[in-house]
Parts: structure tokens; C-alpha cells; sequence
């Protein structure tokens, strides 16, 4: 909960506000970092979303609000024009950035108990026509299990993941495997990224 | 004025000197790398095609390096899905792979890490490269998610101290730097050094491996450069980009593949043909104290000679200061 995206310091704040803007992004919205002593991006961000909405789903205190909706407030800034992430900022020397769909996905899970904005919806709309030429495992994986909550159909990316998959040996990556797994088990089990509302 | 002239040279000169002593009683890098003399090969290439292999065979046979029983790493630059000269082309990583196979090279791995997708998987199948791995003695390594080991870095420009690097990098014996030849937003230029950031492992350090920027890009690269010292280099300037790169930059011709057996020279070289200073380059001109040599008079040029451009590589207007008065 105390931890921070590096321009939440008020020095790095009033840089980013005043003298560097290489970068468009408003540095009072902040999130999580990869690690510790770098800024907010859109992945640790979102899963500390995830991750605190889920832990307190019974209970939840104002400091743990306050915490969801700066992590939210900060996604839904960061989103690239036309919807979807990239990694981090959406523009940078005045060129906007392509939307990731690993980035979109996970964003698009922590936001899935929120108010569906045009900004969510176009995001939506772009992972689900984005989902059905991504020839990778991880990424496909990420898609169905992000398409599934906003109850998207899913049942045609699960047969192409299981295809590409196959029987699991040439997937080099234990945490690609285990993602692809969680994906095809979609609706058979509790999806582990949902947030109860 | 004649005073205050003398009082700032002076100053100037007392400055260099406490600079001096200073690195002499805490030096910033444990190693040298640089020799009396380097060798760059400048390779005419004006399309990616058949001929790539051959040409850059004969390229390679101009150096004298024995690859027997050796565990060789090429580490291309692949960065993101998208369309334009954004990462390494695929046909120069086979060719080079099939290359060092033919010198003798016991096993050779193609390595990235990839800084800002997750999915490197995407990303491979996005530049092509799944066709050249079909041969069983090349294999691809995700450097983001190799087993790693704590390792003490062999510089102290960034205060970093140490990092985790894959095991794959760690332990091969000879590593060939693949970057494509680009115009970098916030270093100026990204070529055979800046390519190393790639072996910095994302399931650690993120993606981006923004740890590395807030310790200072120019300082993270000379640290890396000490710690992984790269034995050959393969630049890509076949299809470069200029402008806002590394990724949304434009593309522009230059037509060459620079091959050299030392980082420093061949980043210098490549400044060089892209109508820019190297030592306007930090982490060029501060690598060229130990990393490598800088100077054109300790460079061989065993091809092609280096050519002025006609049109330096357009910049943005933060890197003005990069673009050569005289471009040799």
C-alpha cells in the first residue's frame, strides 16, 4: 500500500508538471512500480489493483480506496489514444504509442468492477479485434482470461491457445504455461483475477 | 576580460586535473578492454536478401578470431511488434547464426530480452525469426526470464553496484552484439553498446528496465559494457531509422552492415556513417577510455572506407549537439 511509482515524490512531480515534457502523462496520478526507486507502469500497477481490490473485497478501508482509485485514475490516463496500454506513458515526444496487448488485458482486469467509460469500451474493443491474430500463447492466454470477465466469448481463442499450446513441452516458459492453463480452464474454476462485486 | 579568460582557463585546468587525480585514486572500472588497435568492416549491403549469408561470411573471414569448442551468444535488438525498422532484421541473426556455425562454434544462442513487451514470444514472431530457429543448433533464449546469478558489476558510472544477469550471457564464451542502427530519444543513438541493455533480465528489473534509466542511461550501458564485455559486433544499417527513435522513428536507407571486433569503434564507426560526433556520444566518449578504441587513427578499416553522408541522420532538437561539424 505504501508503495509508489517515483514521481509520486513532489520534486519529480513538479519536473514532470513543469520542466519535462517529453513524456504526456499527469504525474499526480501515480501507481506501482516494477520495483522500488523507479516510476509507474501499467502492469505492477494494475495487478496492485487487482490484488487489493481482491484482498479487501469484505472490507474495505479508506486508505485502501484511496489507494484503487489512484491506481485506477492513473491507468485510465495512461490509456493510448484510440484504447489499450503500451508499457507506460502514451505519448511520448508528442507521438502516441501502439497499445500492448499484455498491457491491455491486465489493465483491463483491474478496471473491470469500474463504471465502463467510452475509454474502457474502446479499450475492450481493441483487445477483442487485437485477440483474433495473436499468434503468441502468452498473449492469447491474457486475452481470453481479460475477455472472459467482461463476458466477451471466449470459447474460439481457448481452441486456438490449446492448439498453439499443444501438449505443453515446447513452451520454454513455466509462467507462459501456467497462464495458458488458466485460460483454458476459463469458466471450469475460479477465475483467479476476478474481483468480486 | 583577458583575466576572467585566464582565471576560466585556469579554473578549467585546475577542474581536469582534480578530474584526473580523482579517477587515478578511485578508478570508475575495474577492467580495459582497449587494445592498440581495433578492426571495423564496412559491408555494402543495399537490400536484405540471399546474398546477406554470403556476404557476410566473407565479412566475417576478414577477422581472425577461433570460434572452435566455443559457446557463441548473438544478442540482436528486438523491442516491440511493430511495423518499420525497429528491430534487428531476422535474414542478418540467421545468416550470422549459420556463420559461426560454419567457424567452428560448438552452439549458438540468439538472446533478448526485450524491454518493453512481456511476450517475447510476440515479439520473435514478429520479426521473422521463428524460420531461422527451425535448425536445431540454433537456439532462442528468453533473456528475461533465464536462471540468473548476483553479479558485481566491473564499473561504477550508474552506482548500481550489482545486478542479475541470465546465466545464458554469463556463461557464453563469445558474445556478438546485433543491434540495428538507430537515432535513440534519450541516449542519441542506440548501436552495439545500448543493445546490451537487452541482457538485463525484465522477471527482475521490469519492463522497461526503468531502474536502469533513473541510474542513468549513458552510466547503466558503461556498466553493463564492463560487466558483459561483447567480443564482436554486427550493426544492422542496412534499413536504420532516424528522427524519434528507437521505435517511432523513420526509416532511412543506409545500406551498410558494420562488422568490427570492438564495440567502441564499431558505435564510433556507425556515428561516423550517420553523420554524427561519437565523442559528442557519452557513453562512446567515456568508453573509449577502456572499453574499446574511439579514435579513428587506432581503427583499421579492413572493407569499405568510411563515407560522409550526404544528409546526417535526422535528430530531435535535444540531440542537435550530436551532429558532426567535420562528419570524419
Amino acid at each position: 500500500m505504501k508503495t509508489n511509482g517515483r514521481e509520486a515524490n513532489w520534486f519529480w512531480r513538479w519536473k514532470f508538471k513543469l520542466a519535462d515534457r517529453a513524456v504526456r502523462f499527469d504525474p499526480d496520478r501515480y501507481g506501482w512500480p516494477w520495483l522500488s526507486g523507479s516510476a509507474s507502469w501499467v502492469i505492477p500497477t494494475a495487478f496492485s489493483v487487482i490484488a487489493i481490490k481482491q484482498f479487501t473485497a469484505c472490507s474495505r478501508s479508506e486508505i485502501s480506496e484511496r489507494r484503487i482509485r489512484l491506481g485506477a485514475d492513473m491507468l485510465l490516463d495512461r490509456v493510448c489514444l484510440g484504447g489499450g496500454w503500451n508499457s507506460g506513458n502514451s505519448v511520448v515526444y508528442g507521438v502516441p504509442l501502439p497499445a500492448h496487448v499484455e498491457s491491455t488485458a491486465i489493465a483491463l482486469l483491474a478496471l473491470q468492477d469500474e463504471e465502463p467509460t467510452s475509454v474502457i469500451r474502446a479499450s475492450l474493443g481493441w483487445l477483442k479485434q487485437r485477440s483474433s491474430t495473436i499468434e503468441s500463447a502468452e498473449s492469447l492466454a491474457w486475452c481470453i482470461l481479460s475477455l472472459f470477465v467482461y463476458q466477451e466469448p471466449v470459447e474460439h481463442l481457448k481452441d486456438r491457445l490449446a492448439t498453439l499450446i499443444g501438449d505443453g513441452r515446447d513452451i520454454r516458459n513455466n509462467a507462459t504455461l501456467a497462464t495458458a492453463i488458466l485460460a483454458l480452464k476459463c469458466g471450469e474454476m475460479i477465475h483467479p483475477f476476478e474481483v468480486l462485486r | 576580460m583577458n583575466v576572467d579568460r585566464r582565471r576560466f582557463i585556469g579554473s578549467a585546468a585546475g577542474m581536469a586535473t582534480t578530474g584526473v587525480v580523482a579517477d587515478c585514486l578511485w578508478p570508475k572500472h575495474s577492467v580495459s578492454y582497449r587494445r592498440p588497435r581495433s578492426f571495423v568492416a564496412i559491408l555494402n549491403a543495399p537490400e536484405y536478401s540471399e546474398k546477406t549469408e554470403t556476404l557476410l561470411m566473407e565479412g566475417l573471414r576478414l577477422f581472425r578470431f577461433s570460434l572452435l569448442g566455443k559457446t557463441v551468444l548473438l544478442k540482436p535488438n528486438l523491442v516491440e511488434d511493430l511495423p518499420g525498422p525497429v528491430n534487428t532484421n531476422a535474414n542478418i541473426i540467421g545468416a550470422a547464426a549459420r556463420c559461426f556455425l560454419r567457424l567452428g562454434a560448438t552452439r549458438v544462442m540468439i538472446g533478448e530480452g526485450p524491454g518493453h513487451q512481456r511476450d517475447t514470444e510476440l515479439v520473435v514472431e514478429a520479426a521473422d525469426l521463428k524460420p531461422h530457429l527451425a535448425d536445431r543448433r540454433i537456439e532462442f533464449v528468453d533473456l528475461n526470464r533465464d536462471e540468473l546469478a548476483k553479479v558485481r558489476l566491473k564499473a561504477n558510472y550508474s552506482g548500481l553496484g550489482d545486478l542479475w544477469l541470465p546465466r545464458t550471457v554469463l556463461d557464453s564464451d563469445f558474445v556478438v552484439s546485433i543491434p540495428k542502427v538507430k537515432t535513440h530519444h534519450w541516449a542519441g543513438v542506440t548501436l552495439s553498446m545500448k543493445n546490451m541493455f537487452g541482457v538485463v533480465p525484465g522477471m527482475k528489473y521490469g519492463w522497461p528496465k526503468n531502474l536502469l534509466h533513473w541510474h542513468g542511461i549513458h552510466e547503466s550501458i558503461l556498466d553493463i559494457c564492463a560487466t558483459v564485455p561483447i567480443h564482436f559486433v554486427i550493426a544492422d544499417g542496412i534499413a536504420a531509422m532516424e528522427g524519434n527513435g528507437p521505435l517511432q522513428g523513420t526509416a532511412r536507407e543506409l545500406g551498410r552492415i558494420v562488422l568490427a571486433d570492438d564495440p567502441v569503434a564499431a558505435d564510433a564507426t556507425c556515428a561516423r556513417l550517420m553523420g554524427f560526433d561519437p565523442l559528442q556520444v557519452q557513453h562512446l566518449s567515456e568508453g573509449g577510455r577502456f572499453l574499446g578504441n574511439l579514435r579513428a587513427d587506432r581503427i583499421t578499416m579492413l572493407a569499405e572506407r568510411i563515407e560522409a553522408p550526404i544528409r546526417p541522420f535526422a535528430v530531435l532538437p535535444e540531440f542537435h549537439y550530436l551532429l558532426a561539424r567535420t562528419v570524419l
